[in-house]
């Protein structure tokens, strides 16, 4: 009897005739009834179509850790292993497994291993200019990391790293070229004015906020580029320095010197890494997270000394960007004014944030795309800067957090677009709302209105024309299956309005009331008008609640 | 005669959470309509549905007889200076102020159409006649005022043009008993020609007898309807 | 008299730079978007007005003009490109400042591309005539930037104060959610912004290629003083500007007579530093304080 079109219509036989004490009906037209248990079955099933339980994150899944699920040795002296890995036996086959949880290091070994060998896959045709563009890769990369450091863990907006690299590139050529320091002590002595410089420019970090100090630096950029192009000593006369020492040696042949340059700028880029690493991954780092942007006064109730950590990794990053700086000048004997240009600013700003402001991959990735547009692709011309500023606004414009914030970013969206359909298709009816569904105390009180919910959808469809007819020939006694359903769910609500009927007299019209439910207050009137016989009232009674059930 | 509001099972939440479900409403011009019910039931998520200000995910919205908003509002707020200028004036819930303007800007700023704009002398004047301290505060800011007179400021600014829905979210809220009747009593006071009302107020008590009907809202939906007849008795 | 003569140059030179600092401060203010790319509007001012000049007429007010509208031009397309579809999303303070950089980098080899390296220059639009007064001799050029940034200056500020946009501005300045209800579209008061302070670029672009040339990256030195004029005045208000670009045109006019050209730069950012130690947030910079949320 389920689903069958519940319109059927039958011809009902009042069981009760067989024996002759059926009153009134003997037969009446009625329809069948559905079973109510669709209803119940329609209404509570889960419509979602579900995965099968777990994390959306596909792991790959790797055999045996040779019969073991974890890993005695330690790379000493440090207590880590190689890789984030989880291990366990396998629930259904008792094979042990394991996951890669971080398969981020794979993936900065396998660059670094391209990067090493890359010179092997060079074109002939092209070595000298992809070396060359290599090295510059590495340097700027090297910058790029310090200055994400800034940016992303310190939060201290400046634009003022490639002035520091800059000052300390010519400084250092200065000393070279007239005091003939040798190319060793070159990154150390930038390192020192790297130091002193952040001194500098870190006061006014520590009293301005966000764009004030970005607009401060900006200008700082310029002092130092004008100071530069029209001092003498620095070389006004021939656009910048040259003639410093350096640890490539001029007479050994071009391909060679190339390569020295490629590997020695790679080197400098791990060096940087590693800071990168030692001080956004470990206490520094960890420290400002939680300070983020705003929420800094929250930060110092809990101790945390912000302050002190961001000044420390804004001077540890500028002894760095002088140690580079210093290697500059000794990797390329010298420096250009190129370097205090306002498109120098703008290209690196560009590097950091196609990859994504805050992660070394960023850095590095952005920096590799940016290079790659200007050193390598130099057959476009202008129209190479134009495609790198293209890049810079798109990226921009459309991904929150460069290249690498693309996975959170989609996940985000993801999640609240989850959340907006699953909130068009909550059934639940919305009877109580969640909040007073968690205080209540009385739980079977949600689930009884639940319930009646329910059950009213399902008589709704069982009050058909021939239901109200049987029951005006009728009202009393047996009757068919729908309208006994019907009468019995009438009979069973609270008192509180429910309808009954008045009689004036013994004999007397009947008019239709309502009980209070309250005790002590007397019914309410419904209705004015008169009902002369019994069966008319209770008509008239089961046709309001009719009406009413029909309304709710 | 087209109904000022008409709202055909509007559906709207935020997030996953659906706050109204199916909701149906109709309001004729010349009436005042009130709509009671416990915080969090949705009052005011119904109200900023009408204006904008949220997303609504089903449904239609109609303010005499043109479909305002639509069911992907990209981002809330982002069509309401349109929807406002259809014809709607809202005062939300804790008044929304612009600190640093004084009253008398306050209330320019409320008149943004250009008639309302060019004749926004009278139109000062003729708020000033109905909140009368306000007239010595005209060139206080309005972030140096008490409760009760920004609630005045509000709710003249709404009043500065002549909007054919005015939707009032708890004008009473917050404020002291004696100043809450005598804001309702001035925004009741108001000559409706044309226009329609409409105000959420938990306090029912101050909209008894004054409006044409109260309709109650619970858990996102309403539920039973009052005429002007209603009195305060018994149980919902 | 040697004093005047420096502070008449002052005074020029915080007019120009005035006007670009002013309208950073607006853009900040009302939008909360720092907009770095005033090099390039400069550029692009100049270089229509500098087209104009060429090809159609040498009438002044008609080139004057062109540099005007092509600023407000050049606003409307930063506000397009930047603003409107920024301004909702996350982290669009720092976002929008980079955007605008990268339309500052594209302009710059735009222009490089189309008009070549070389520089180019406008015909004098305020004539040869001189004015003596007492002892001191005033040249056209330098009463009439100073007249017209002043005038241009007042007629913003007024226009911000009395007319309706101006009141959509500064009301949305102080609360957007609020603002939305009366009527005040976000987007479209922006462009309002944008095409005025772009307005108000042009204009400085148009007199301050009365002493120097238009080039593809002209706009970049006025943009970094402007900016740190706003900087120095606060971001915000539109008196501390004009104070700071006065004390910063005396520092540069001085620096300028006494110590060589070379320093002029240094005083200045020596100023600005200590007085952003004593007063971070600017001279006057406190109408900041109701952008923060």
């Amino acid at each position: 009897m389920s689903d069958l079109a519940p319109s059927k219509p039958y011809i009902w036989k009042n069981p009760l005739s067989v024996w002759g004490t059926a009153s009134g009906n003997s037969e009446a037209p009625s329809t069948r009834v559905p079973d109510p248990r669709d209803t119940w079955r329609k209404n509570t099933t889960f419509k979602v179509p579900t995965h099968p339980v777990g994390r959306l994150k596909y792991f790959l899944v790797w055999p045996h850790h040779g019969n073991r699920t974890w890993n005695r040795m330690r790379w000493w002296p440090t207590r880590r292993n190689l890789l984030n890995v989880k291990g366990l036996y396998n629930r259904k086959t008792a094979i042990p497994e394991k996951k890669i949880l971080d398969r981020r290091p794979i993936y900065w070994v396998l660059s670094f291993f391209l990067l090493l060998i890359g010179p092997l896959l060079f074109p002939q045709s092209q070595m000298n200019a992809l070396l060359t563009a290599g090295a510059a890769f590495g340097i700027f990369a090297a910058i790029n990391v310090c200055w994400t450091l800034i940016i992303g863990t310190a939060s201290i907006f400046s634009l003022a790293t490639y002035a520091v690299v800059g000052t300390a590139a010519f400084v250092t050529s200065l000393l070279s070229i007239r005091a003939g320091v040798p190319w060793y002590a070159l990154p150390p002595i930038g390192a020192g004015i790297g130091l002193g410089f952040g001194v500098l420019i870190a006061a006014p970090a520590l009293r301005l906020d966000g764009f004030y100090y970005a607009l401060l630096t900006l200008g700082l950029n310029e002092l130092f580029r004008v100071f530069f192009t029209t001092s003498k000593q620095f070389g006004a006369a021939s656009g910048g320095l040259y003639g410093a020492d350096s640890f490539i040696d001029q007479k050994w042949p071009p391909l060679t010197q190339s390569m020295v340059a490629y590997y020695a700028s790679l080197c400098l880029l791990i060096a940087s890494l590693f800071l990168f690493r030692f001080i956004n991954g470990k206490r520094l780092g960890r420290v400002l997270r939680m300070a983020p942007e705003k929420h800094e006064a929250f930060a110092a109730a809990c101790g945390v000394d912000f302050k002190r950590a961001r000044i420390t990794i804004f001077l540890l990053t500028s002894v760095a960007l002088g140690f580079i700086g210093g290697f500059y000048a000794a990797q390329y004997r010298g420096v250009g004014y190129s370097i205090f240009d306002f498109q120098t600013v703008l290209l690196g700003l560009a590097m950091i944030t196609i990859g994504g402001i805050g992660r070394a991959e960023g850095a590095v990735f952005g920096t590799l795309i940016v290079i790659f547009l200007r050193d390598v692709l130099l057959e476009l011309g202008p129209w190479r800067y134009l495609i790198i500023g293209a890049a810079m606004l798109g990226v921009v414009l459309f991904l929150n957090n460069g290249f690498f914030g693309i996975r959170r970013q989609f996940n985000a969206w993801r999640a609240k677009k989850r959340g907006e359909w699953r909130s068009t298709r909550t059934e639940k009816g919305g009877e109580t709302l969640p909040e007073e569904a968690t205080e209540s105390n009385d739980k079977d009180a949600l689930y009884f209105r639940r319930f009646d919910k329910v059950q009213r959808d399902y008589l709704k469809g069982l009050i058909t024309p021939e239901a109200i007819e049987e029951h005006r020939r009728q009202p009393l006694g047996q009757h068919s299956e729908g309208l006994e359903r019907i009468l019995l769910y009438f009979r069973r609500a609270k008192l509180d309005d429910k309808y009954a009927l008045h009689r004036a007299g013994p004999q007397g019209p009947y008019k239709i009331i309502a009980f209070s439910g309250v005790r002590g207050v007397s019914p309410r009137l419904v209705d004015d008008r008169e009902y002369g016989t019994l069966d008319d009232a209770y008509h008239a009674v089961f046709m309001r609640r009719v009406h009413d059930l029909l309304e709710s | 005669m087209t109904e000022v509001l008409k709202i055909e099972g509007l559906s709207a939440g935020y997030g996953p959470l659906r706050v109204i479900h199916d909701l149906d409403l109709a309001i004729y011009p010349g009436e005042r309509v009130g709509i009671v019910g416990l915080n969090g039931h949705g009052k005011t998520t119904l109200f900023y549905a009408i204006a904008g200000l949220t997303g609504w995910q089903r449904g239609s919205i109609l303010l005499n007889g043109k479909q305002i908003g639509r069911t992907r509002s990209q981002g809330p707020g982002r069509y309401t200076h349109q929807i406002v200028r259809q014809g709607l004036a809202i005062m939300p819930q804790g008044d929304e102020i612009f600190q640093g303007l004084t009253v008398e800007e306050h209330l320019d700023s409320g008149a943004f159409t250009p008639e309302a704009w060019r004749t926004r002398k009278e139109r000062k004047e003729r708020i000033l006649r109905i909140f009368e301290p306000l007239r010595k505060l005209m060139k206080t800011p309005v972030g140096r005022l008490s409760g009760g007179e920004r609630r005045m400021v509000s709710i003249g600014r709404g009043l500065m043009t002549d909007a054919k829905l005015y939707l009032s979210d708890e004008p009473s809220l917050g404020l002291a008993p004696k100043l809450g009747i005598a804001v309702m009593q001035a925004l009741l006071a108001i000559d409706l020609k044309d226009s329609a009302m409409f105000i959420a107020e938990q306090n029912v008590a101050l909209l008894e007898g004054k409006v044409d009907r109260i309709i109650g809202m619970h858990a996102g939906k309403l539920k039973g309807e009052a005429s002007s007849s209603f009195r305060l008795s018994g149980s919902h | 008299m040697d004093i005047a003569f420096v502070i008449i140059n002052a005074i020029t030179v915080a007019a120009i730079y005035g006007l670009i600092a002013i309208a950073v401060s607006i853009t900040w203010s009302s939008l909360g978007l720092v907009n770095l790319a005033y090099g390039f509007i400069f550029s692009f001012a100049g270089y229509a007005a500098w087209l104009v000049s060429t090809e159609i007429s040498k009438d002044p007010f008609l080139i004057a003009g062109a540099g005007i509208l092509a600023g407000a031009v050049g606003g409307i397309i930063i506000c397009l490109l930047v603003f409107i579809p920024l301004h909702d999303k996350p982290a669009f303070t720092s976002r929008g400042m980079i955007a605008t950089l990268a339309i500052s980098l594209i302009g710059s080899q735009l222009f490089l591309m189309i008009f070549g390296p070389n520089s180019k220059s406008l015909p004098d639009i305020f004539g040869r005539w001189k004015l003596k007064f007492f002892d001191i001799t005033l040249t056209a050029d330098k009463i009439g930037i100073v007249v017209c940034s002043v005038a241009m200056l007042i007629g913003a500020v007024t226009w911000m104060r009395s007319s309706r946009r101006g009141l959509e501005i500064r009301a949305m300045m102080m609360n957007p959610h609020a603002a939305s209800i009366v009527g005040i579209g976000i987007r479209r008061t922006g462009l309002y912004v944008m095409a005025l302070t772009g307005a108000m670029a042009g204009l400085a672009s148009v007199l301050l290629s009365q002493t120097y040339y238009i080039a593809p990256f002209s706009g970049l030195t006025p943009l970094i003083k402007g900016v740190s004029i706003a900087l120095c005045g606060g971001l915000g208000s539109v008196q501390g500007a004009v104070i700071a670009a006065i004390l910063l045109g005396l520092v540069e006019a001085l620096t300028n007579k006494f110590l060589g050209g070379q320093f002029v730069l240094m005083t200045q950012f020596l100023i600005i530093i200590l007085v952003l130690m004593v007063r971070p947030r600017g001279i006057s910079g406190l109408v900041d304080k109701a952008r923060e949320q």
